[in-house]
């Protein structure tokens, strides 16, 4: 196996210290959100999937992970909300710092991480229920809403913030089955940031969506990290990941290869399979 | 390369007339196969809907008679009705649901959402595939060993229940787990990620989502227990003692929610006057008690999935 590491010339800190200048470019916090240090997954003992993914993610900060199908980058993300955990056989090395806990090591609370790391899925997957229960069952489920009023502002305020508010305000108690496949996006969207996250991860939120309901989701996402969430988005769309973010990370073969702002990783890529990728030899 | 005079003919690849006949044949046997089709559902219509009038033009006469439907039946005399067998298969139907439906919904669940996927698991699911399609009349004689000599509860409500319980559980579970197991994974993965329990999940999203499937379940499986009879001869007994509805002893024959009292219900009514009744008015009591059990079974069945669209249209806000 190839083991050409461009990441690596000045070790462990060389993604920090690009992220953060992005970050500092931006004029948004510093603070880290959450930091993998090596992490790696195996599924049944043997067959490792990730390897050794080293990544630093901040506060306010678009994050694309790109690389062609099959290359890690969803099972890093899946990481991050230990939604690995629920696959059976499938195990995490390494460790996750999030807000000064190893959340892969250390015992936590699973519950309370992922509603504090939101997740949007590939498939927009709405319960099927009302639109205003969509957002509602979680805020309720975990104590979140003081009474029905409270309730109601925040249902509002978590649609309002996915930008999905004026299309359905008329409608809140009808199927969200029945809304397009960009509006049931938007309210997978709304339901997680109704719990306050400060990381929201998408994986490939808008590979089922057309190009304005992708542009749409888009908007949504620079618009969440601006309130100073850390959205990280993976997807297999290069423009999508140029249009969007202040970061990206090439993954090829279950490694991270290179990681920097996203502007320099698509016009100076380093690394020769990041430049074979860009320029479409594969993918 | 420049010098070909000739023009050449364009190879022809596709034959037109080929791809004409090809089309056509394949609407052919498109149009045959929606006629064959056609034929054979509504063949099957027209000999359920026969079915279903002459039993109930047969036993009109008695079925829409008050006095058949409320008095007890009669041992040598005609004139006999079928009040404590119609109460008897209600009190039993509703007995067997309360204790299975509780029972199969939490093992189905357990199945589905919680047991690691390994051999235990698997011969479990065997074994309940092996059950549900147990012949009745051996859940009957089962019974009669361990509920009714076993245990001594007699010919009794109890023992009948329990009976049909055992005969209605795999079935029931099975449908469950179906009902849940059609339940896309993404909504479960949505769930767990918005830091909601596994538990959590089944009950807020999996349930109402399987709900009207399950509710579908409950219907044919309880159209299945209130038509059982061999189930129920050898365990609830073949005699109706007369009811009394004044009557709250729970230790009395007569009071009709004793559950340690022998209960004859419909469908094993039909069966004993059929081979042993004496009654001279046998056919009459016979008709009239399938025509009240077909449409018992009808109403049950309109109801139930009229309130299973309510409650699913409630749970899903479509």
């Amino acid at each position: 196996m190839e083991q050409t590491k461009v990441n690596a010339p000045d070790a462990p800190s060389a993604p920090v210290s690009s992220h953060t200048q992005v970050a500092a470019a931006r004029a948004v916090s510093k603070e880290v959100a959450i930091r993998s240090n090596g992490t790696g997954v195996f599924y049944n003992t043997d067959q490792q999937a990730l390897h050794d993914v080293s990544l630093t993610f901040h506060k306010g900060e678009v994050a694309a992970l790109i690389g062609p199908s099959g290359c890690g980058k969803s099972t890093f993300l899946r990481c991050l909300n230990l939604m690995n955990l629920e696959i059976p056989h499938c195990r995490i090395v390494g460790s996750i710092d999030y807000h000064g806990v190893d959340i892969v090591n250390e015992k936590i609370n699973l519950f309370d991480v992922r509603t504090s790391i939101g997740m949007v899925f590939q498939q927009p997957n709405p319960f099927r229920k009302s639109i205003y229960d969509n957002v509602a069952l979680a805020l309720t489920r975990h104590g979140m809403a003081a009474n029905s009023t409270n309730l109601d502002d925040q249902v509002e305020e978590a649609l309002r913030a996915a930008v999905l508010w004026d299309e359905v305000k008329d409608d809140l108690k009808k199927s969200a089955w029945a809304l397009s496949g960009g509006q049931q996006q938007r309210l997978c969207i709304a339901r997680t940031l109704a719990l306050h996250p400060d990381v929201l991860l998408m994986d490939e939120p808008c590979s089922a969506l057309d190009p304005i309901a992708t542009r749409a989701i888009e908007d949504t996402a620079r618009r969440i990290a601006d309130t100073g969430i850390c959205v990280i988005i993976v997807t297999h769309n290069m423009q999508q990941a140029a249009r969007v973010s202040d970061t990206t990370s090439f993954f090829y073969l279950g490694e991270m290869v290179e990681t920097g702002p996203t502007e320099r990783i698509f016009t100076a890529p380093e690394d020769e399979r990041l430049q074979a990728y860009i320029s479409g030899q594969f993918g | 390369m420049a010098n070909t005079a000739t023009p050449q003919p364009a190879p022809r690849l596709i034959d037109p007339d080929a791809v004409v006949a090809h089309v056509e044949k394949a609407r052919r046997q498109s149009k045959a196969a929606t006629v064959i089709l056609t034929a054979i559902a509504g063949a099957i219509c027209v000999l359920l809907a026969a079915i279903l009038v002459y039993i109930i033009s047969a036993g009109a006469s008695k079925a829409f008679d008050p006095a058949f439907l409320t008095s007890p039946p009669q041992q040598f005399k005609e004139g006999g009705g079928i009040g404590p067998e119609l109460f008897n298969s209600f009190y039993l139907l509703v007995l067997t649901l309360v204790i299975s439906i509780p029972l199969s919904l939490g093992a189905a669940i357990f199945l589905v959402e919680y047991a690691p996927d390994n051999w235990v698991t698997r011969a479990v699911k065997t074994a309940i595939e092996v059950l549900s399609s147990l012949p009745s009349i051996v859940v009957g004689l089962f019974g009669f060993l361990l509920f009714v000599l076993q245990m001594s509860w007699g010919f009794s409500i109890i023992s009948g229940a329990l009976a049909l319980t055992m005969f209605n559980i795999p079935i029931l579970l099975r449908v469950i787990q179906q009902a849940l197991e059609a339940v896309p994974t993404d909504q479960r993965d949505a769930g767990l990620a918005l830091g909601m329990t596994r538990w959590e999940t089944t009950v807020h999203i999996l349930l109402p989502c399987a709900m009207p499937a399950i509710i579908t379940g409950v219907i044919l499986s309880a159209g299945r227990v209130f038509g059982e009879a061999a189930a129920l001869i050898y365990t609830a007994g073949q005699s109706a003692p007369a009811l009394d509805f004044t009557s709250f002893d729970l230790t009395n024959p007569a009071c009709p929610w004793n559950i340690w009292r022998p209960a004859e219900t419909l469908a094993v009514h039909i069966w004993k006057i059929n081979s042993e009744g004496v009654v001279p008015d046998l056919t009459a009591v016979s008709d009239g008690t399938a025509a009240v059990l077909v449409i018992c079974i009808l109403a049950f069945n309109l109801i139930a999935r009229f309130a299973g669209r309510r409650l699913s249209k409630k749970l899903t806000a479509e």
